[in-house]
């Protein structure tokens, strides 16, 4: 029995030997389908924001298909998990690149497993959008990858501007769990906020999937805050309101685009009231926002999406039109094209890319009433100082 | 699907490497260690931060990846080690468990950009994964054929002595607590070296791979293919890695849902542990001199026969 | 504010997160005691028990919102979801754990983390990976006691905590069934040989533990959501907890998961450090613990090998 196992390891390996060859590629530029990839976490404790994001991308890609697909060929999505881990998203990359012979990648949904697969997209010449990876090092590789979400930096520096100058706080906590996306924006806040001449009095820290923040709430209890800034995802932000209120305090809470979920009002909906966040612009004059809530909605069960879903909407649509404008399945050609983006009209407004990938637009900010989430309008940093769009 | 063939190849030639380490301590030595995720967060980091802080080459990197995990793990066993059974378990999940804990917080983004491993002049490039095979198990075969001498010296009769009975072993003479140490560290630095390898290929670090699950289905792959049995723990690794991706390597993966394949993992797990509990290719039988039965595997026929 | 008064709250908040890890803990502890096998399904059972509770709670409830209903339909959810836990908790017992029985005491462990695999990612599966809210059965405005916050629902979890301890420690001490579990902990063969169904008492073993798990991962949901992975980490603590109390030991359960609960809570905060540590130092404070108690606080020294 072990000698035949024995035996089979080593043909194992021997025949993959044999075929040197196999990791040639292959794209799908001949058949009548354009086949795109999706890499996110669709199991394990973040798979919420994964599988929004897949299902977004798969309803945009319906809806292409429904009217007629690029020049008549179809568009098909194939999803992948990354299980969250590098591992994971480079198995996945590999099954999608490889396998599959996509043209493009949407995806990942984290930072970790997108900086690794950044990196092999740059090496092998294919172009990726991210629609939440927001840490700074993403796009630092420069082509092939791009994002649709703001990068922390934009997000954090509005963020700042806005407690200081139009709601005039001088003395904010923060927070933020141990992540590349909670900490980027956290400590962008504090750096402006600084800047700008006010004071951080409480830089308090969670490890993702801390459910208990007591300890943390009680030592900005503790502080002069007038606010707390909170960019944590949902089921954080969630816990942390209904702790804060448990303990008493009635600061006011300021938070991220994470909390454009509208789970949170299913999770915390007696506590929500009065919390003010920066999320994506919204167009104005424009239904494509709420086309694509409702379509959403319909496809899947009366589901809602969050930005990072609405990210990954657009991030579709400018691939497939890149898809278009090369008019090939041709990896170099769709990444010059997707680079050649301009003024892109989406779910989230107009959408442009800086020359690292990098997302240009405006941020919205929202003011929750009871569990409606009211926009107050688009924001900018220009010179220094804020400055609303529209 | 060959390509991703290969990298199933590459990954479990990594996982081989940790399974091997763990062997040492647990399947050898009868310790019950669950940090190996730790060893090998040390390990990659230490090739990280050289190759791509210091700027070395990977080779160097290479021995510092296994000595750092090596001196960890020393640092951990000497005082751990007096704890027995499930409460090592738990002091080395703790101290597992510490290391993901620091490692987030000095830096939750991790390390990208680590330069490849370059040999005369060569990289190993993921994109040519049949030289990257090579790499990884030619270090599985050495660390396969040395850990064989070591379990067929003195030194691994001792340890299996340790292992079967620590009473009778200290009576015979045997520094209990110095082959209990060295065992810890020649796991640890064998973790290491997957770590380096790990890090090779995925050219970044990220403190949230390290979790307890990597530890605990390392020690699932020596369970799974036989304590003790180099040539199972390998096997083991071969599998697990096997079937975590089976449905991504023939295109299930995008058919069925995400969770299903995760359950039939699951499945597959309890159904195999039912069909061979003592592992698949069972404990090791080492016979010393004659034909006569090990001390283990008459144990193990024992406890076997109570029951059936 | 006071610093004492802060330090009063942390220790409130402490004593409330130990109480859910006891909980779940005591389950551990009995399934090791009888068969020496760390179940790492457990925390999942909590999960399924927490699922159960919360659609069996919403759909008594239906549209009502009738105060006494609500505390009434709170604890039929309850019972409904002990039962089905220990259903389930049996079933894999028999399925997964018992055809092991006879195999290297690290066997079955593989298989429990099958099962566990199989439990969350059914989960998953069949609600989704969103986290759902337990809706509190009752007024939950936190009551303030000379500047210290405490909520309904942190009593409610601290007293049900206390009474499961007490009527599992006279279960197990004072009853024929209590008894003949101590008898198959102790030896397995010879408690065969005395009469003893051990396949029976195993059983209720797994019951009983399972059963706990249900209660603690309702309550553990107020504070946690409910959502498929919500075992896993809150397992793996009320394991430490275990082990720290002394594994096999009732009383020691309670006292380790109390511990941990106050270490994590306190920990950072009283040296001064990132609270995002707090894992270290409740970790490091166990392990340092272990080295001066290597059999737990109230463990009986044993040897054993794997």
């Amino acid at each position: 029995m072990r000698k035949v196992f024995a035996f089979m390891l080593v043909a194992l390996v021997a025949l993959t030997g044999l075929y040197a060859n196999g990791g040639s590629e292959s794209t799908s530029a001949d058949s009548d389908t354009y086949k795109i990839g999706f890499i996110g976490p669709l199991t394990g404790d973040n798979a919420n924001y994964g599988i929004r994001c897949s299902n977004a991308t798969n309803l945009a890609v319906s809806e292409i298909n429904a009217a007629g697909g690029i020049d008549g060929k179809m568009l098909e999505v194939i999803s992948e998990n990354s299980l969250g881990t590098v591992d994971g998203a480079i198995a996945a990359y590999e099954k999608l690149v490889y396998s599959d012979g996509v043209v493009g990648i949407i995806g990942p949904v984290f930072t970790s497993p997108a900086l690794a697969v950044a990196q092999r997209c740059y090496e092998d010449g294919i172009v990726m959008i991210s629609p939440s990876a927001t840490h700074k090092d993403v796009t630092s590789l420069g082509d092939y990858v791009y994002r649709t979400v703001p990068s922390d930096a934009l997000q954090s520096e509005v963020a700042a501007h806005y407690m200081y100058e139009v709601l005039g706080y001088r003395n904010i906590a923060c927070l933020y769990a141990m992540n590349d996306y909670s900490q980027g924006l956290a400590t962008g806040v504090e750096e402006v906020f600084t800047e700008l001449g006010g004071t951080v009095s409480a830089m308090e820290t969670c490890m993702v999937g801390d459910k208990d923040f007591r300890t943390q709430l009680g030592a900005i209890r503790n502080t002069d805050a007038e606010a707390i800034y909170i960019p944590n995802y949902t089921v954080e932000d969630a816990l942390i309101l209904e702790q804060a209120a448990q303990l008493g305090m009635n600061l006011p809470f300021f938070s991220s685009d994470g909390f454009s979920d509208p789970e949170i009002y299913n999770l915390a909906p007696d506590y929500t009231d009065g919390v003010m966040y920066v999320g994506p612009a919204q167009a104005e004059a424009s239904t494509v926002l709420a086309d694509f809530t409702a379509a959403y909605s319909a496809a899947y069960d009366g589901d809602m999406p969050d930005s990072f879903a609405t990210n990954a909407y657009d991030a579709t649509y400018i691939l497939a039109q890149a898809i278009d404008r090369a008019d090939s399945g041709d990896r170099e050609a769709i990444n010059e094209q997707v680079k050649a983006t301009s003024d892109f009209s989406g779910a989230n407004g107009i959408i442009n890319f800086a020359d690292n990938g990098d997302m240009i637009a405006s941020q919205g900010v929202y003011d929750v009433d009871g569990t409606t989430p009211v926009y107050v309008g688009s924001f900018q940093i220009v010179d220094g100082s804020i400055i609303q769009v529209d | 699907m060959l390509n991703f063939f290969q990298l199933i190849i590459i990954y479990a030639g990594i996982y081989a490497l940790m399974a091997i380490g763990q062997n040492c301590i647990t399947g050898n030595t009868g310790m019950l260690s669950l940090c190996h995720a730790g060893f090998f967060c040390i390990g990659s980091y230490a090739t990280a931060i050289m190759c791509k802080t210091f700027g070395l080459p990977f080779w160097f990197s290479l021995p510092v990846a296994a000595i750092a995990a090596g001196i960890i793990g020393f640092l951990i066993g000497v005082p751990t080690l007096r704890l027995k059974g499930d409460y090592l378990c738990i002091a080395t999940l703790g101290l597992g468990e510490i290391i993901r804990n620091i490692a987030t917080n000095v830096n939750p983004v991790g390390m990208m950009g680590i330069p490849r491993a370059e040999l005369f002049g060569y990289q190993f490039s993921s994109r040519n994964k049949l030289t990257f095979i090579l790499l990884v198990w030619v270090f599985v075969a050495v660390a396969y054929v040395l850990f064989r001498q070591l379990a067929h010296s003195r030194i691994g009769r001792a340890m299996t002595a340790v292992r079967e009975d620590e009473v009778a072993a200290q009576s015979n003479g045997i520094n209990v607590t110095k082959y209990k140490i060295g065992a810890f560290t020649l796991g640890a630095a064998v973790g290491g070296t997957a770590g380096c390898f790990a890090t090779a290929y995925t050219l970044t670090v990220q403190p949230g791979s390290y979790t307890f699950m990597v530890s605990v289905m390392v020690l699932c792959m020596v369970v799974l293919g036989g304590m003790g049995n180099l040539k199972g723990v390998i096997l083991g690794a071969f599998i697990i890695e096997f079937i975590q991706y089976f449905p991504q390597l023939v295109g299930l993966s995008s058919v069925i849902p995400a969770q299903a394949s995760q359950v039939l993992y699951g499945l597959v797990l309890v159904i195999m542990m039912i069909c061979r509990p003592q592992g698949i290719l069972g404990r090791d039988k080492y016979r010393y001199g004659e034909k006569k039965q090990s001390l283990a595997s008459r144990l193990a026929s024992r406890r076997g026969g109570k029951e059936a | 504010m006071d610093t004492l008064i802060q330090y009063l709250q942390y220790l409130v908040n402490g004593l409330t997160l130990g109480a859910i890890y006891s909980l779940i803990a005591l389950g551990y502890t009995m399934v090791y005691g009888i068969l020496k096998f760390i179940n790492f399904a457990h925390g999942d059972i909590l999960m399924v028990g927490a699922y159960t509770g919360l659609l069996t709670y919403t759909a008594l409830l239906g549209e009502s919102t009738n105060g006494a209903w609500m505390l009434c339909a709170f604890f039929i959810a309850m019972l409904v979801s002990m039962a089905f836990c220990a259903v389930l908790g049996m079933f894999i017992e028999r399925v997964a754990y018992k055809p092991l029985r006879s195999a290297s005491r690290l066997a079955p462990l593989l298989s429990a983390i099958g099962v566990s695999f199989i439990l969350s990612n059914g989960a998953a599966w069949i609600f989704g990976a969103q986290s759902r809210r337990f809706p509190y059965p009752f007024d939950d405005s936190p009551i303030m006691i000379g500047g210290i916050s405490i909520t309904p629902h942190q009593i409610l979890t601290l007293c049900v905590s206390l009474v499961m301890m007490v009527v599992l420690t006279l279960f197990v001490n004072r009853t024929r069934m209590g008894k003949a579990m101590r008898a198959t902990s102790l030896d397995q063969p010879t408690s065969e040989l005395m009469g003893i169904d051990v396949n029976k008492i195993i059983s209720m073993t797994f019951a009983i533990g399972s059963a706990l798990a249900a209660v603690g991962g309702i309550l553990a949901s107020f504070d946690f959501r409910v959502y498929a992975s919500m075992g896993t980490m809150t397992g793996l603590k009320a394991f430490v907890a275990a082990v720290i109390g002394g594994i096999g030991n009732i009383q020691g359960a309670m006292i380790g998961g109390v511990l941990l609960g106050i270490l994590e809570s306190i920990g950072a905060p009283l040296l001064g450090i990132p609270s995002a540590l707090k894992d270290t130092i409740a970790f490091a404070a166990l392990i340092i613990i272990l080295l001066v108690k290597p059999d737990g606080i109230l463990g009986k020294n044993e040897r054993e090998k794997v």
